[in-house]
């Protein structure tokens, strides 16, 4: 499989129907995904992905949110204290996992025998805390990161990137130049405030216009309610040529869970949608808080 | 009413075991981690309270180890942020926790039938990642955060605090005025780094100079492994009157794959069975220390072989 059939349907302006959240899901169903269980409950996480494609998605995404070496380092003083008191594996355990979160999405597309095209998206967030801008690594820094990560996620058989949750544009724009020397298609998400702008400040039209001259093959904005993303997806549409896109989240973010809510129940989330598609959003999925039923009803707006 | 009994146990030179930790023993146990297991797991909770109680602890600790309201702040963008996408009463969960915390803790002292001997510590931690001294807090806002809890846990009927885990003097400064403030004993106890000093690499007698003049109880160092403590607390009983002791953690911290501030998981704890935690912390006792227990990775054994050993230590040093 390859990203070729989705950017052939893109290139067309259809719809293409991302999946929905895969985090919140392991939640939901009553597990802890402290660990995000790769490694302990494998059958669990590609039976998610499973359902998200035979709710018709086309582009599914691996189950590695926040998942990456810094994380795991964050939570010690430096490498002298790591070694001292932290376990042993750390060095390799966040490489291993993310290699293992792409092939049990490749596997689940495998099982699934789906009728349509299915891509996996490697989900990989920003280097540090999604929300958090003012953490976020040097570029050179950083440059030094994605590669690792992306080098990762090409290996294991991803067929693009999807770099979501993103606050800043040159966190952004180091992502892609890394991506594109790698050989990875590269979709961009950004997380939009209430008035459509980063977390930062910057504006998505600097955005937009750092990331289609640099060569992303998509723009989209997730992980945050519908309102706000009505508030982006209406600028963002006037502001490149490139394929657009959103997933919003519903529910609240109650740390370090989620807060569940029936206020957008998949009729009215397909609602919200099919006025993002009418602003000009071509790829349709769900951020956190949305289920397999939530993305197999999108597909009446393809 | 319960300190004096510790107060006076200390003075007479006798060794005072504290509890093992709340945290990673409720992990171990399959406690899904939210909200310290305080919405959902109650009554886990107050069970490991009480084998506490009963493995012979002296004092026992509240289950809110990183509980603060910075911890439910800083995974948000601003507070703005926190009200427009994070559950509702966010802002507000953490007195209720506190109070849940404090409730559980008594209910557990009340049923072991042990209101007179135990003392109840309130447990203030570092309000950003307890390994992260680089990210502490200045010691103003230190001050605010630790007074908003000591404030809660003196109502809620603590007999005294702890300022657990702290990773630099300035925080643990703030801790102590704060704890002082409320008009509570505290003890201080500093997170150990690979040096033998504080993890912020501040020396570890410049801590304990700053704890006596600030009006501490006991001075403590934790959150290392058990050989360390055994270099260490001599050092310490060199530097201070004040009681001193340790805990320490055993095995390996695991932490989870996403961000979220202190994940309570060490592995490989199976290295150090009860009794070698015990025989370990007989050094530690021969070295001076009075105030002992045990912190990630133990559990009830843990304490109740700490009891032994404690007991057989006063008896060794003529205190019984």
């Amino acid at each position: 499989m390859s990203y070729q059939p989705i950017k052939e349907k893109l290139a067309r302006r259809e719809t293409v129907i991302l999946d929905g959240a895969i985090g919140t899901e392991i939640l939901r169903r009553e597990v802890t995904w402290a660990d995000h269980q790769l490694m302990s409950r494998p059958e669990f996480v590609r039976t998610i992905h499973a359902d998200y494609i035979n709710a018709g998605a086309e582009v599914i995404s691996t189950n590695s949110f926040q998942l990456c070496r810094r994380a795991l380092f964050n939570h010690f003083r430096d490498e002298t204290h790591r070694r001292h008191i932290g376990a042993g594996d750390l060095d390799t355990r966040a490489n291993t996992l993310l290699a293992q979160s792409v092939k049990l999405a490749v596997e689940a597309r495998e099982q699934t025998k789906a009728k349509q095209p299915v891509a996996v998206a490697a989900a990989v967030t920003t280097l540090e805390w999604c929300f958090r801008p003012d953490l976020a690594p040097s570029d050179a820094q950083a440059r030094t990161e994605y590669g690792e990560i992306f080098q990762v996620v090409k290996d294991a058989g991803a067929d693009l990137v999807l770099l979501e949750t993103v606050n800043s544009i040159h966190e952004a724009a180091t992502a892609l130049e890394v991506a594109k020397e790698i050989g990875l298609p590269f979709w961009i998400s950004f997380v939009p405030t209430e008035k459509g702008k980063l977390f930062t400040g910057e504006t998505l039209k600097d955005a937009a216009a750092a990331m289609e001259k640099d060569g992303a093959d998509a723009i989209l904005l997730n992980c945050a309610p519908p309102d706000d993303i009505s508030a982006g997806m209406k600028q963002l549409a006037r502001l490149t040529k490139l394929p657009i896109g959103t997933y919003a989240h519903i529910g609240r973010f109650d740390p370090p869970e989620w807060l569940f809510s029936e206020e957008y129940p998949p009729s009215k989330y397909t609602e919200e949608s099919a006025r993002w598609k009418k602003m000009g959003a071509t790829i349709l999925g769900g951020c956190c808080g949305t289920t397999p039923e939530h993305i197999r009803q999108l597909n009446a707006l393809r | 009413m319960a300190y004096n009994v510790i107060h006076e146990k200390l003075k007479a030179g006798k060794v005072v075991v504290l509890d093992g930790p709340m945290n990673t023993e409720l992990v171990r146990r399959g406690i899904r981690w939210r909200k310290h297991g305080l919405l959902t797991d109650t009554v886990a909770v107050e069970q490991l309270h009480r084998e506490y109680l009963n493995a012979g602890a002296d004092v026992i600790r509240t289950n809110t180890f990183q509980l603060n309201r910075l911890t439910y702040l800083n995974v948000f963008r601003s507070r703005e942020h926190q009200a427009h996408i994070g559950a509702p009463g966010l802002a507000d969960l953490v007195p209720q926790l506190l109070k849940t915390a404090m409730r559980l803790i008594r209910q557990a002292r009340i049923k072991a039938m042990k209101s007179d001997s135990v003392a109840i510590a309130g447990v203030l931690s570092p309000m950003q990642h307890c390994f992260r001294p680089d990210l502490a807090p200045t010691e103003e806002v230190a001050r605010r955060e630790h007074a908003f809890m000591a404030r809660i846990f003196k109502e809620e009927k603590a007999d005294l605090l702890i300022a657990d885990s702290m990773n630099t003097i300035r925080e643990a400064k703030g801790a102590l005025a704060a704890g002082r403030a409320a008009g509570l004993p505290v003890w201080v106890s500093f997170v150990l780094g690979p040096e033998g000093e504080l993890l912020s690499r501040e020396p570890l007698a410049d801590a304990v100079k700053a704890m006596k003049r600030g009006g501490a109880d006991a001075v403590l160092v934790c959150n290392a492994p058990p050989e360390d403590m055994s270099r260490t607390v001599p050092r310490l009983k060199a530097m201070t009157h004040l009681p001193c002791g340790g805990c320490a953690h055993i095995g390996k911290f695991s932490p989870p794959s996403w961000k979220f501030d202190f994940f309570p998981q060490f592995l490989e704890t199976e290295s150090w069975p009860p009794e070698r935690y015990a025989g370990e912390a007989r050094k530690w006792i021969t070295g001076g220390a009075t105030i002992v227990g045990g912190d990630c990775g133990t559990g009830p054994a843990h304490i109740a072989a700490l009891r032994v050993a404690a007991s057989a230590g006063a008896a060794a040093a003529g205190g019984r």
